[in-house]
């Protein structure tokens, strides 16, 4: 009898269809306490409004910003270029701040100037080197985490601090933190 | 004469009290610094009322106080929320923002969860994402 319960259940088992759904991009997941998608976007919201109220933007003369890392000082794995870039995208739309090419897509920049000065262009229409624009602020920031775990609880808070640097004279135009905190209970 | 002077004294302040604009009213097409446009709103509720709307699971949790200001050409938007009851509740909010046209400003933004102690206040803020947004709505919904 229980060789047959345990057949059974190995069919049953064996024949259980995996279903895959579309979600809401934007809602909120839950799934584990790591950092997440919501995390990421909570993270760039709040810095995005935060930043279009920072006087040097407000000003309305279209500063040029050239972003730099975001540190990962936490436990985990962070993509924390997913951060920037999110970032970024959120003020370009907004249409009050123009962006310098940054140093992890200069190489690219680079080449592509050389290849346009190679003999296969038309020289009337390659650019010219020495033509690109240096930026006037740069971006950078930090993210740093503290774990606790008890027996059945796990926290987690993580903190986001980032900051606008005026890259002639050195001085911070704007900062801003967004703290977040996840705590999992089991059972 | 005396007399007729202390009347014309009297019409004027009957007058200037009849013109004096309620507070959070001055600017026509405004209420509490937020775009109504032509909609009639003429305390909080109906500004509250015209401008929070509830999504998904509802929830009892709802503004007692929203209010606008510029910051630049940005709208500033401060929702004060309130939690009556006796227990903590979880929510989600968003801002949905609109055009003079009346269509959507800006991408969908995601939904924030906050949690509000009992018999508590919360102000959530906001800045819009751009000058094109000049109007806006809160979205609410429960995460119990």
């Amino acid at each position: 009898m229980k060789k047959l319960i345990l057949v059974a259940l190995v069919l049953a088992a064996g024949c259980a269809k995996d279903t895959t759904r579309y979600g809401d991009a934007r809602g909120i997941e839950t799934v584990t306490n790591q950092f997440g998608s919501t995390d990421l976007q909570l993270i760039a919201e709040s810095m995005t409004r935060s930043m279009l109220q920072a006087p040097v933007i407000v000003a309305g003369n279209l500063p040029i910003v050239t972003v730099q890392e975001v540190r990962n000082k936490t436990s985990e794995y962070i993509d924390t270029r997913a951060i920037t870039d999110s970032i970024r995208a959120e003020l370009q739309k907004g249409g009050k701040v123009r962006f310098a090419v940054d140093q992890a897509a200069m190489n690219q920049q680079v080449e592509e100037i050389k290849r346009q000065s190679s003999e296969f262009y038309a020289k009337e229409q390659a650019v010219e080197k020495g033509q690109m624009v240096g930026a006037q602020y740069r971006m950078e920031g930090n993210i740093t985490s503290i774990v606790k775990q008890v027996k059945d609880v796990k926290d987690v808070y993580y903190k986001v601090n980032l900051q606008l640097w005026n890259i002639r004279n050195g001085l911070l135009e704007w900062s801003d933190e967004k703290e977040i905190r996840k705590t999992t209970t089991k059972g | 004469m005396k007399h007729g002077s202390l009347i014309g004294a009297v019409l004027l302040a009957f007058a200037a009290t009849g013109c004096a604009t309620k507070k959070g009213f001055e600017v026509p097409g405004q209420a509490f610094g937020c775009p109504v446009g032509d909609a009639k709103v003429s305390s909080m509720d109906d500004l509250i009322k015209a401008k929070v709307v509830m999504e998904g699971k509802r929830t009892t949790i709802l503004p007692t106080e929203l209010r606008c200001t510029k910051s630049g050409d940005l709208l500033r938007i401060d929702a004060n929320l309130n939690n009556d009851s006796s227990s903590v509740k979880r929510i989600a909010y968003k801002f949905r923002w609109i055009d003079r046209e009346g269509m959507r400003a800006a991408d969908e933004e995601s939904w924030k969860p906050l949690l509000i102690y009992e018999n508590s206040n919360l102000v959530v803020n906001t800045v819009s994402p751009s000058n094109k947004a000049s109007d806006f709505r809160l979205i609410l919904r429960s995460q119990e």
